[in-house]
């Protein structure tokens, strides 16, 4: 059975290998001996890895929102954060990212896959920020040295990103398994390998200490434009699909003959009076799609979650405004 | 007392306690290949000896409670002392003998570190690295496994920025204070904690602090406030109208009294009771458990560059640079030739 699950395996593998550019064939020296032969070998190892540790740790953020943190890592200068499905939280959510310096910088949370536990997350702010190369070509075997940072337990500045060495030790199409140990916080977090590129982004763990969860970068690779692109992705364990007719405006509308809504009453603490709506607004369209009366309109927000961004396009005195707001739950 | 240091919020964005993955092939790596293997063990001759000289195991009757490091040849050791204190049967190992009885005589209450004392001669005694500067990503090598004749190494890396830990909850005497209307009055008072070990009881009422007067329980955080773990504080109370003068010395909050486990502590196995309030750690990524605390931290070369002195949790473990154990040991040692004298000369 086993045999048979590797050949299913293997044969994926090497799908995967005929659809992406040809691999690099060209692999790390520390991992040309299954183990280092002396002291020499365990040196070069420490030598690899403290080349580049300042650069990854550079780029390694930590990921605040709600009461929770999480990590993440900066793959352009211009702020494309990967992490894990389960920290972003969902499509579009406002996150705060803390850079290594202890800057904080807003982030908006763009697409993930709820089954593999990937997702992106885009830096608001203006750039450049530092960044790590990503190894899409997929050179990491079984077995490889590797090492990992996170903000373990939250963001403390005086410790910095906790660094931590192993191997792979264990290797599937959507899974990868290393000894670095992780740890609550780390989520999210990136695994390079020894030339400081990024190979994984950290999941989950076991009760074992063995046990330490990757998502492998080939899985980001596979949805890359999906996740670019904002897309909630399959339904699996790692984050909950929005719920359709949870969301709330809360105003008060009528037709007013003309094929115009007109705003007759906005609700106390709701979403649409932060925002700024008032009483004897006119509601043209939602989101780009123009509605023509006070059913149109209703059907569109059943469409809509607890949480979700709409733009509102309004006219009030005659000019047209746009407002942007979350919508409050039901 | 209200001022809580921050905490760390309990629902960190974690990693879920699951393992959902690996229903399809996978490939695995043989065991003896890991980075703990016996392969990768297998390299560590150097720290491997080291271990055999001067690391010492201690035992509370037959269990391994923790390790220690030789540093006189006479039969001195220093462990861990939060992990021994409470043990009445302490025996301790080098090598492959075993020696018995073992007597606390000296401790250090910021560092959380104890000398021992059993009778020896000639010991190797610990060798140590010419400084603790290690930069990280340097291999680090701790004790693992044990046997009656043997050490076994672990193995890992430093991992973060040497620095001071503080204190979780910050430093504390050790009472919860009632504002009466007669004054301040001791409320709950663990026996563990320093105030009750200076003789403070419940029902006490607080006059001073550090020679100042205090009315509310506001001022007693004042005075608290950046306090560090082994202070000596004197505190002035009243009891059956009677003006008592105390030196209490201080202990974390979480130390005192108790803590509540976090979600991260869930996953970590069995972690240091004591784990925070040192003045300045390495960090590394060693895995381990409680009792594999106390012992040396080595190089490759079977140097030591400190002492283990805590592992926090699952990912962060936590050793007193050699810099600041030189000077620990140094201390200690002064102390107990003081104690041993005074009790030479004490009247009987």
């Amino acid at each position: 059975m086993k045999t048979l699950l590797l050949v299913f395996f293997l044969g994926l593998l090497s799908l995967a290998f005929a659809q992406d550019q040809p691999s690099d064939p060209k692999r790390l020296p520390v991992n040309d001996k299954k183990v280092p032969a002396g002291v020499e070998d365990m040196l070069a190892i420490e030598a690899a890895l403290k080349s580049v540790l300042p650069a990854a740790r550079n780029a390694t953020v930590c990921l605040e929102l709600g009461q929770g943190s999480g990590s993440g890592v900066i793959i352009s200068a211009d702020g494309l954060i990967l992490t894990a499905a389960h920290v972003a939280g969902g499509v579009a959510k406002d996150i705060t990212a803390i850079l290594a310096d202890g800057r904080k910088i807003k982030c908006e949370s763009l697409g993930l896959n709820s089954e593999t536990d990937s997702a992106m997350v885009k830096i608001l702010g203006k750039g450049p920020f530092p960044f790590v190369e990503v190894d899409k070509s997929d050179r990491t075997r079984l077995g490889d040295w590797v090492f990992s940072l996170g903000h373990s337990g939250g963001y403390d500045k005086d410790r910095g990103a906790g660094v931590r060495l192993g191997r792979l030790v264990k290797v599937a199409d959507s899974t990868s398994q290393s000894d670095c140990t992780l740890i609550g916080g780390d989520s999210g977090g990136p695994l390079f390998d020894m030339a400081g590129r990024l190979i994984g982004i950290h999941s989950r763990v076991g009760t074992n200490l063995q046990q330490n969860m990757h998502v492998p970068i080939r899985e980001f690779v596979r949805h890359w434009d999906d996740l670019v692109a904002g897309k909630f992705i399959g339904e699996g364990p790692f984050a909950e699909k929005p719920k359709k007719g949870t969301g709330f405006l809360g105003v008060g509308t009528e037709d007013s003959g003309d094929g115009k809504i007109r705003v007759t009453k906005i609700g106390r603490e709701s979403v649409a009076e932060t925002a700024g709506l008032k009483v004897g607004d006119f509601i043209v369209a939602i989101d780009g799609k123009k509605l023509k009366d006070k059913e149109v309109m209703q059907k569109c927000l059943k469409d809509k979650a607890a949480d979700e961004k709409i733009t509102i396009l309004l006219m009030r005195e005659g000019k047209e405004k746009e407002i942007t707001l979350r919508l409050g739950a039901r | 007392m209200t001022n809580m240091k921050k905490m760390i919020p309990t629902t960190l964005l974690m990693l879920a306690v699951c393992m959902i993955s690996f229903t399809q092939g996978y490939e695995t790596l043989e065991s003896e290949y890991r980075s703990n293997g016996s392969l990768m063990h297998g390299l560590l001759e150097r720290p491997k000896q080291s271990l055999s000289q001067f690391s010492a195991v201690i035992y509370s009757g037959r269990k391994e409670i923790a390790y220690g490091i030789v540093v006189e040849e006479t039969g001195y050791v220093i462990t861990k002392a939060s992990e021994v204190t409470e043990s009445s049967d302490l025996k301790l190992r080098i090598g492959a003998t075993q020696y018995d009885p073992v007597q606390i005589v000296a401790t250090d209450p910021a560092w959380d570190v104890c000398l021992l004392k059993t009778d020896a001669t000639g010991l190797k005694v610990v060798h140590f690295a010419d400084n603790g500067q290690v930069e990280q990503g340097t291999w680090v090598v701790t004790n693992g496994a044990t046997t009656r004749r043997e050490r076994w190494p672990q193995l890992g890396i430093i991992s973060a920025n040497a620095r001071e830990i503080r204190a979780e909850g910050g430093a504390v005497l050790g009472i919860e204070i009632k504002e009466e209307k007669s004054g301040l009055e001791i409320g709950e008072i663990p026996e563990k904690s320093g105030a009750y070990r200076a003789g403070l009881r419940k029902g006490d009422k607080i006059i001073k602090i550090a020679d100042q007067k205090i009315t509310k329980r506001d001022d007693v955080a004042e005075i608290m406030k950046d306090r560090r773990v082994g202070e000596k504080i004197t505190v002035v109370y009243l009891r059956k109208g009677k003006q008592v003068t105390a030196e209490v010395e201080l202990m974390g909050r979480a130390d005192t009294f108790g803590a509540q486990q976090t979600r991260n502590d869930t996953m970590s196995g069995d972690y240091s009771k004591r784990r925070s309030g040192f003045p300045r750690v390495l960090q590394h990524d060693v895995q381990g458990n409680r009792a594999t605390v106390g012992g040396p931290l080595l190089d490759l070369e079977g140097r030591c560059i400190g002492m283990n002195i805590a592992r926090a949790n699952r990912a962060e473990s936590f050793a007193i640079p050699v810099e600041e154990l030189r000077d620990v040991i140094s201390r200690l040692l002064t102390q107990a030739m003081k104690n041993k004298a005074d009790a030479t000369v004490a009247p009987r």
